[in-house]
């Protein structure tokens, strides 16, 4: 009776860990492959951090044919402050807000030179100054799709539903991370990150997506040399 | 009644065919709709030394109302109705109070007697132009706006009232007219509708608008002459009548 037990609580025990284990192989396995390439060129490093200063981070948006993602904005901010807690970096949407009509894309400064003039406006440099504002990095890229082939059908019927076939796309990410000293008005650093990798969905009745994190690995590795930089704890 | 059609419908032994023939005839309806977009956004205060000018502004029922309507090419597409009207009033409302040291809204008669000792001029906005595309027209991941407005100033003196409160601006007359455009594009976002896409392209529209109003204001010509003359109006007048204002 009590060894009977003790196997159940045993079971109970170990089931969760399986489970996870399970779940986490079934995650690597369905993760397609993603080539990535950092390439940096940084100067005038903090070397003790950036104190209570804060950081911006915001995407370019001034081109025609592509804009930078909010998301991936927040991606990479976010990739920050978990790296270290004590960066405070800015939400992108609310700085812009705050600072409207000066980072449209019709208006946001694109050289260093035109940060002069931004100051120039008062109530423009009281509010960097209220901000702490010592760093301003732009993010100018975006993720595309390259290719897709492969067909898919799926049915629904009295008896259920379900998908037959085999779909494949590649994913390619090119940004550029360009680090602006709002103190000495001058540019510090540029860091680029250039990454692809092909997704699959096979289906049998059911489709198993296996996505390749081709903007996430971007993120990660942009995030990874911001971090660097800004950290006095890297 | 609705009762007793769906219980005709959902029962009998062809329950399921007849169930499909609805669901068929209701998808069928769906996508012939119109659809409709009432522009609506959160606009923030411009960040800027406001002029030292007290201006007036006279929304006309054509700009407060503004809206576009665009019937579907063909079979597969939708009638597009676009309200922009009330998102112009309150986003101008907020870029323009922001710009100008005092900024009064004139309704009617009544609103402007009340402030004419303390206006410099009025200012009366247009939208002369909108084009909207979505990824259906152009096979871009892209949903785009497109405005172009007209923008006079008017001497208050040049603002006629009736004795039924009305206003009649002669839209000839007016000491400084120009014109400026404004695009605002989003793309294409999983569960993101046309609705909501053509929404935030229309917001984009206008903060772009206010940005360049802002930033060009005070280097329209008109507007530079009139500033230097210690803003003593000196109306001039067209050939042709390019109306937005009431006549």
């Amino acid at each position: 009776m009590s060894l009977t037990k003790f196997k159940v609580q045993l079971m109970t025990r170990t089931r969760p860990t399986w489970l996870t284990l399970a779940l986490l192989a079934a995650l690597a396995l369905l993760q397609g492959c993603v080539t990535a390439t950092v390439d940096e060129m940084t100067f005038l490093e903090p070397t003790a951090g950036i104190g209570d200063a804060s950081v911006v981070i915001i995407g370019r948006r001034h081109a025609p044919d592509y804009e930078t993602e909010f998301d991936f904005i927040e991606c990479i901010g976010d990739h920050i402050r978990r790296g270290d807690n004590s960066i405070s970096v800015l939400h992108e949407l609310e700085f812009i807000n705050m600072m409207y009509p000066w980072f449209e894309p019709r208006t946001a400064p694109l050289r260093t030179d035109d940060i002069e003039k931004l100051l120039s406006q008062q109530r423009v440099a009281d509010r960097f100054a209220e901000l702490k504002l010592e760093y301003m990095i732009w993010i100018d890229g975006s993720t595309v799709e390259t290719n897709s082939s492969g067909s898919m059908t799926c049915g629904v019927g009295p008896g259920g539903a379900g998908c037959f076939g085999f779909g494949t796309w590649g994913n390619a990410s090119d940004y550029e991370a360009t680090i602006w000293d709002f103190t000495d008005e001058t540019e510090v650093g540029r860091i680029s990150a250039n990454t692809s990798g092909q997704s699959y969905m096979p289906a049998v009745v059911v489709p198993i997506p296996i996505i390749a994190p081709v903007q996430g690995t971007a993120c990660d590795s942009l995030g990874d040399q911001l971090l660097k930089y800004l950290s006095a704890k890297m | 009644m609705v009762a007793r059609l769906l219980d005709l419908i959902t029962s009998g032994p062809n329950k399921c065919r007849r169930s499909l023939s609805v669901l068929a005839a209701v998808l069928l309806m769906t996508a012939c709709g119109a659809r409709e977009v009432v522009v609506q956004g959160n606009f923030p205060k411009p960040l800027m030394d406001p002029l030292p000018l007290t201006l007036g502004v006279i929304y006309t029922d054509e700009f407060s109302q503004h809206e576009i309507f665009d019937e579907a090419a063909g079979r597969a597409e939708s009638d597009w109705l676009v309200k922009t009207g009330d998102a112009q009033v309150q986003f101008w409302n907020t870029l323009l109070s922001g710009m100008f040291e005092e900024v009064l809204l004139i309704k009617d008669h009544k609103t402007l007697h009340a402030h004419e000792d303390k206006i410099d001029a009025v200012i009366v906005p247009a939208v002369a132009d909108l084009q909207y595309t979505i990824p259906l027209h152009t096979n871009i991941k892209i949903y785009e706006i497109w405005m172009k407005y007209r923008f006079r100033l008017i001497a208050l003196e040049d603002i006629h009232d009736h004795e039924n409160g009305d206003l009649t601006i002669n839209p000839d007359q007016y000491f400084a007219d120009w014109t400026l455009t404004a695009y605002g594009k989003t793309p294409t976002a999983f569960l993101q509708s046309d609705e909501e896409a053509v929404n935030l392209a229309a917001v984009v529209a206008l903060r772009d608008a206010g940005a360049n109003f802002a930033t060009s204001f005070a280097r329209v010509p008109d507007v530079v002459a009139w500033m230097s003359e210690g803003m003593q109006a000196s109306p001039h007048e067209s050939d042709e009548i390019q109306g937005a204002a009431h006549d």
